[in-house]
């Protein structure tokens, strides 16, 4: 039952993606696979809401991967697997929305490392396994894999690199100046 | 003679700040000494990739990395396997020139660092930022390349650099990281050349081809240990004659001024041109017809994927020498090239490269059109720099066995000859017909 990323991976290469799906029709594909799990897919206002809520420039263009993935892998019918009661779709969706934020299509498409971090994200929000990592083994590859963390510390290190290269020339602007000082002066 | 052609040199005298190194350079031995000998591949992966931990906090504090991985959705986390690498963009010479300064993290305040420029004889020059321990990684592999030849250093052993590039430098330190020996440099145009090596009774000594035909012909000075030489084309019959005539190890290793040492010549008679990689302080890509180097050993210049424009294929390998791990073959990018003298004598032009190095230019084409005549062909170069570097050359030329060289500027340079992609140009040529 667990999700073979691997084999995910080799249909999606397989079936590469043509022209950006249309919101409409990539909705419909979402809202048909939780129909598929016998559950009631989110209205066009609760679309709207998690539209809303998450706040993302990205957001059609990662609706519009997720159907792609959906239709062009076996992923739909894992996810149908998954699909328990004890969660509600809204609530799945407006989780994986809100994970994958900085994940623009295209990154989705030709970048493997965010490939594997977009269906990673899908698989959590399922809550489901991946073929050949115990759970621990999942979050921390997840953990490794976030751009969005990433983005962020390297925005800290950067800026306290800066930090430090102007405290550096600081001193050395110091020390020269200190040094023509002692040197003294000419009438 | 005249030997005055040669620029400042600035010689580091300090040498007792070496000592502190000393772990690390022992270190660095030994896990070079156990790369070469990891039978199992896994086992040798897992090694390298255990290294990719400081790779990635080191591409974080790149200013250069931080935006390219950025501009590709990447960022060092991504970074946890061999595999990963090919997913990251790769870096080129030209590249590595134009953003010398963004590439390096920042030092740590106490780390001496120095900027050396790469020759630019195959390319566009590169200035290059070391720290101190980039500065001293050659006595850390020298001391395993003496173990792996078998060869044992006597107490406080001196080492080489025998000079045959025309502008005479000389001097001596003290070696503190090879078992507290003395490096002296010694310039085989000086009269006392040999005088010189009487007294120092090197035990090992660095040179190119040249040199190490003329210390074939000094039998009176003693023959040392172990020999070394960074020359892509080492002739056979040179190195038989050290190898089987007087018993001396030749160890021809393969180097960039950007990576440092990355893999050294098998000394098997059925394996020339099979070069050892010097993993795990390196990574060279397997699968590709050029060699494109990951550097694991940490430095202030996290070098991923960087491309130095040589041609080769990588592959792991069980060689008869005992060596396990991945071997360089089909080696190519710099071409050999001999020039003839007016008396007939065979001579290296790439003893020349040096020259160009100090000259501000994008490319360079030196041709041999006759005995005595040079053509130059230059691209880039300031109008003013033009004439001195002439001089520089004619006078290197001299030094070299040329009695009244003629050096002739060709305006714009031509294009260079096909050759495969990527791979570097050839600064050095000769229209005269083989001697055979």
């Amino acid at each position: 039952m667990a999700i073979s990323l691997a084999h995910l991976r080799d249909q999606l290469a397989a079936s590469p993606i043509v022209s950006p799906y249309p919101h409409d029709l990539a909705v419909a594909i979402i809202c048909d696979t939780f129909r598929q799990g016998s559950q009631k897919p989110p209205s066009q206002s609760e679309w709207d809401r998690i539209e809303k809520g998450v706040k993302n420039p990205l957001f059609r263009e990662q609706v519009g991967m997720l159907a792609h993935v959906l239709v062009a892998s076996e992923l739909r019918k894992k996810t149908v697997l998954y699909l328990t009661a004890d969660r509600t779709p809204m609530a799945r969706l407006q989780q994986f929305f809100e994970e994958v934020n900085p994940l623009t299509a295209e990154m989705i498409r030709s970048n493997a490392f965010r490939q594997e971090e977009f269906l990673r994200k899908w698989a959590s929000a399922l809550g489901a396994d991946i073929e050949g990592e115990t759970e621990r083994e999942s979050k921390e590859r997840l953990k490794a894999l976030d751009y969005r963390q990433a983005v962020t510390d390297l925005r800290k290190v950067e800026e306290a690199r800066k930090q430090e290269a102007e405290r550096r020339t600081k001193m050395l602007q110091e020390a020269q100046q200190k040094d023509a000082e002692a040197r003294g002066w000419r009438e | 003679m005249t030997l005055a052609v040669a620029p400042r040199a600035r010689i580091r005298r300090d040498a007792h700040t070496q000592r502190p190194h000393l772990p690390w350079a022992l270190d660095v031995a030994e896990g070079l000494s156990r790369g070469a000998s990891t039978v199992d591949e896994a086992v040798a992966r897992a090694e390298l990739e255990s290294r990719m931990g400081w790779l990635r906090d080191a591409l974080q504090g790149s200013p250069y990395y931080v935006r390219v991985l950025r501009e590709a959705g990447l960022h060092p986390g991504d970074l946890q396997r061999l595999e990963d690498l090919r997913h990251f963009p790769a870096l080129d010479r030209a590249t590595l020139a134009r953003h010398w300064e963004d590439v390096p993290t920042l030092p740590d305040a106490s780390d001496e660092c120095v900027v050396v420029k790469s020759s630019g004889t195959t390319g566009d020059p590169v200035n290059v930022l070391r720290d101190r321990r980039d500065c001293l990684l050659m006595w850390a592999v020298l001391r395993f390349f003496t173990e792996h030849t078998g060869t044992v250093p006597p107490p406080r052993p001196r080492v080489v650099l025998l000079d045959v590039l025309p502008g005479g430098l000389e001097y001596s330190v003290r070696l503190p990281l090879f078992h507290d020996g003395a490096l002296h440099r010694v310039s085989v145009l000086r009269d006392d050349a040999v005088a010189r090596l009487l007294r120092v009774r090197a035990s090992v000594v660095f040179s190119d081809p040249e040199g190490l035909r003329w210390l074939l012909e000094h039998p009176e000075v003693p023959a040392p240990r172990l020999l070394l030489t960074s020359a892509q084309h080492l002739p056979r019959a040179l190195r038989d004659a050290w190898e089987h005539g007087r018993g001396v190890p030749v160890l021809n290793y393969y180097a960039a001024t950007e990576t440092g040492p990355l893999a050294w010549e098998c000394r098997e008679d059925a394996n020339p041109g099979h070069f050892h990689v010097l993993t795990p302080d390196v990574w060279l890509e397997p699968d590709g017809d050029e060699v494109v180097v990951t550097r694991l050993r940490p430095s202030v210049l996290p070098l991923l994927r960087y491309r130095p424009g040589d041609t080769g294929a990588v592959r792991r390998d069980a060689c008869a020498c005992g060596f396990h791990g991945w071997t360089l073959t089909g080696f190519g990018g710099r071409g050999a090239c001999a020039f003839r003298t007016p008396a007939g004598r065979s001579v290296d032009a790439w003893s020349l490269a040096w020259v160009f190095k100090h000259h501000p230019l994008r490319a360079f084409r030196l041709t041999q059109v006759s005995l005595e005549h040079f053509t130059l062909e230059l691209s880039g170069a300031p109008p003013d720099s033009v004439r001195p570097l002439c001089e520089r050359l004619t006078a290197a030329l001299r030094n070299l066995g040329w009695s009244s060289p003629r050096v002739e500027r060709v305006v714009e340079a031509r294009e260079a000859e096909a050759r495969p992609p990527n791979a570097k140009p050839l600064p050095f040529r000769s229209e005269l017909p083989s001697s055979g």
